[in-house]
């Protein structure tokens, strides 16, 4: 695959800026955190985590590493865009349905309060925040085959 | 053909049949578009990338133990509470005491500890389905053969292995794929050190003690990195002693990604899992019939039970106590491991025999009789993942090498492997201040 001339999808220069920026700042949202939770977390709502920090600083550098490629718009840079956004949705879900594990463990007497919107980890919000980029990217790429 | 190419034979051949096949499809199928990406371009340009790929694989893995963790504990309450019920159902309606004590603290408690880890084994396995069903498995063999190649592993290997998380006796029959006899002999002496789902029902028990139900997913995925780690350097050390040579190289066909179906995710969860429940009707049965006879008699010393420090099971736990005492664990441990050989589930089977407890309360009764730390839990479980593969696997290491020696020196180099990384862990642990 040579690189710059893929024409199957509305991915350009232009789009490619909007993308870009958007990459940039979910990566930086989910390195500070990340780093956060390595180091011990940061009040109620980012809990110390060394190895689901870690992950959340996986996640940014995919991101980040596809940030220069998306601005000048790459596919190479798209694929690591994609790739971030299947890791945000995959700890976001995880992390989601852990809440939900959480619930019905109140249900069943285990546990003594229910989860509410505090027990959001920060990779549920980022999920969220990404849910846009997911429904563009997908909209992007809807002639793409598997 | 080697000689006259310097190239391996199979190479060649690989490499004019992908030619030949490449020149059938540009012969016979029109492209719309010659450039475009697929998804599977897209995806294989960050699973693959050289950097990246390793990390993701990591992150993913992490991903898969909280998963399996968190997710399965609710599931667990319900199926102790089912086993609670209907163990004081039993020992309310049966009248005859040695034979409610049957019912209730042998099948009852001694089956219903190792049926309540059902949920986290069939959650691990319908992870697993969900990455392999997707295409995602075999990416993580290329990324890590990268790795594996340099330290005397075969790339193929990686399948064997995978399937070694499962159970380690199907991953040993499936290194008939691999044609090199030193490759495969390698896999198999290492195969036993990836952790099987039969030491999942333990992990979950001990991480869950003593590192509370918010770290427990942690120390269980450092188990697995460890297991992995493990697997590598014996691999390594094989290679550069008994099976020398450089491993044969790897063509792997990258299938494209797909979303999974739910039909065939379920069905490969059940494939692997049933294994599970069969051996919980077989051989797990069968062994905690014989450790309840063992831990309520002679009927009389042990006042019916209640006082299993008299019972032959406790003189066989002190019998062989000094050998595990340097690393803090009692006789307990000592006869939970010991009959660990017949299958690793028994290890928490013989737990909830010998607490005399319920399922739901084999946990809290370790927590309150402080049996482990931090430090000697982890390590008694890193011994668990390590030690001598269950009987099963020992026979089929057997059958698959066609000797005796091979699954002997399995048996003397785990067993040896186990007691100094344990011993490793304790002192470590001890040097840096842990009890």
């Amino acid at each position: 695959m040579s690189e710059g001339d893929e024409d199957m999808t509305d991915f350009n220069l232009k789009t490619g800026k909007t993308l870009g920026i958007y990459a940039f700042s979910l990566g930086a949202l989910y390195l500070i955190v990340g780093l956060l939770e390595v180091l011990g977390g940061y009040g109620e709502s980012i809990p110390g985590d060394l190895f689901g920090g870690l992950a959340l600083v996986v996640v940014a550098t995919t991101y980040l590493s596809g940030v220069k490629g998306t601005l000048n718009g790459d596919y190479k840079g798209l694929s690591l865009l994609m790739g971030g956004l299947f890791l945000s949705a995959v700890f976001g879900i995880l992390y989601l349905l852990m809440l939900g594990a959480d619930g019905l463990m109140y249900l069943l007497g285990e546990a003594e309060e229910i989860p509410g919107l505090v027990d959001f980890r920060p990779a549920i919000w980022f999920f969220i925040l990404s849910l846009p980029l997911i429904h563009h990217i997908r909209n992007m790429t809807q002639k793409t085959t598997w | 053909m080697n000689e006259f190419s310097g190239d391996k034979a199979e190479i060649i051949l690989a490499e004019r049949r992908y030619k030949a096949i490449t020149d059938i499809l540009e012969s016979t199928v029109n492209k719309t578009d010659e450039n475009a990406w697929t998804y599977t371009d897209l995806f294989d340009h960050v699973f693959l990338h050289k950097f990246l790929g390793i990390p993701i694989f990591l992150a993913l893995f992490w991903a898969t133990f909280q998963f399996t963790f968190v997710l399965s504990e609710p599931f667990m309450v319900i199926i102790e509470m089912i086993f609670g019920w209907l163990g004081s159902l039993a020992e309310a309606g049966i009248g005859n005491p040695h034979l409610a004590s049957f019912v209730s603290g042998g099948i009852i408690d001694g089956l219903g500890s190792v049926l309540v880890f059902v949920p986290p084994i069939f959650t691990l396995f319908l992870a697993l389905s969900i990455l392999e069903d997707s295409g995602y498995l075999a990416r993580a063999a290329f990324v890590m053969d990268r790795i594996m190649y340099k330290l005397g592993l075969h790339g193929r290997s990686f399948i064997p292995l995978m399937m070694g998380f499962g159970c380690t006796v199907p991953a040993i029959m499936a290194t008939r794929s691999m044609d090199n006899e030193s490759d495969r002999l390698i896999t198999i002496l290492v195969n036993p050190l990836i952790t099987c789902g039969a030491r999942l029902p333990v992990y979950v028990l001990i991480a869950g003690v003593v590192f509370g139900a918010g770290q427990a997913g942690t120390a269980i995925f450092s188990l697995y990195i460890m297991s992995i780690a493990l697997t590598i350097i014996m691999a390594f050390t094989f290679r550069k002693t008994l099976l020398k040579g450089k491993p044969s190289p790897f063509i792997l066909e990258l299938p494209a990604y797909m979303v999974p179906t739910a039909k065939t995710v379920v069905l490969h969860m059940w494939e692997r899992g049933k294994v599970f429940l069969k051996r919980a009707g077989t051989i797990i049965f069968g062994t905690v019939i014989i450790i309840w006879f063992l831990s309520m008699h002679p009927w009389a010393a042990t006042a019916g039970g209640e006082l299993v420090g008299n019972s032959y099971i406790a003189s066989l736990g002190h019998y062989i106590e000094p050998l595990f005492a340097p690393f803090g664990w009692d006789w307990m441990a000592a006869v939970a491991l010991v009959f660990g050989f017949l299958a690793k589930e028994v290890v928490v089977a013989t737990y909830g025999i010998l607490l005399g407890v319920g399922e739901e309360a084999v946990g809290a009764s370790l927590i309150k009789l402080g049996l482990f730390t931090p430090l000697t839990g982890y390590a008694f479980m890193a011994f668990v993942m390590i030690y001598v593969p269950c009987i099963a696997t020992i026979g089929i290491i057997s059958k698959e090498t066609n000797s005796y020696k091979w699954p002997i020196f399995v048996t003397v180099y785990l067993t040896a492997l186990a007691f100094l990384i344990a011993g490793l862990i304790i002192g470590v642990g001890r040097l840096l201040g842990f009890s």
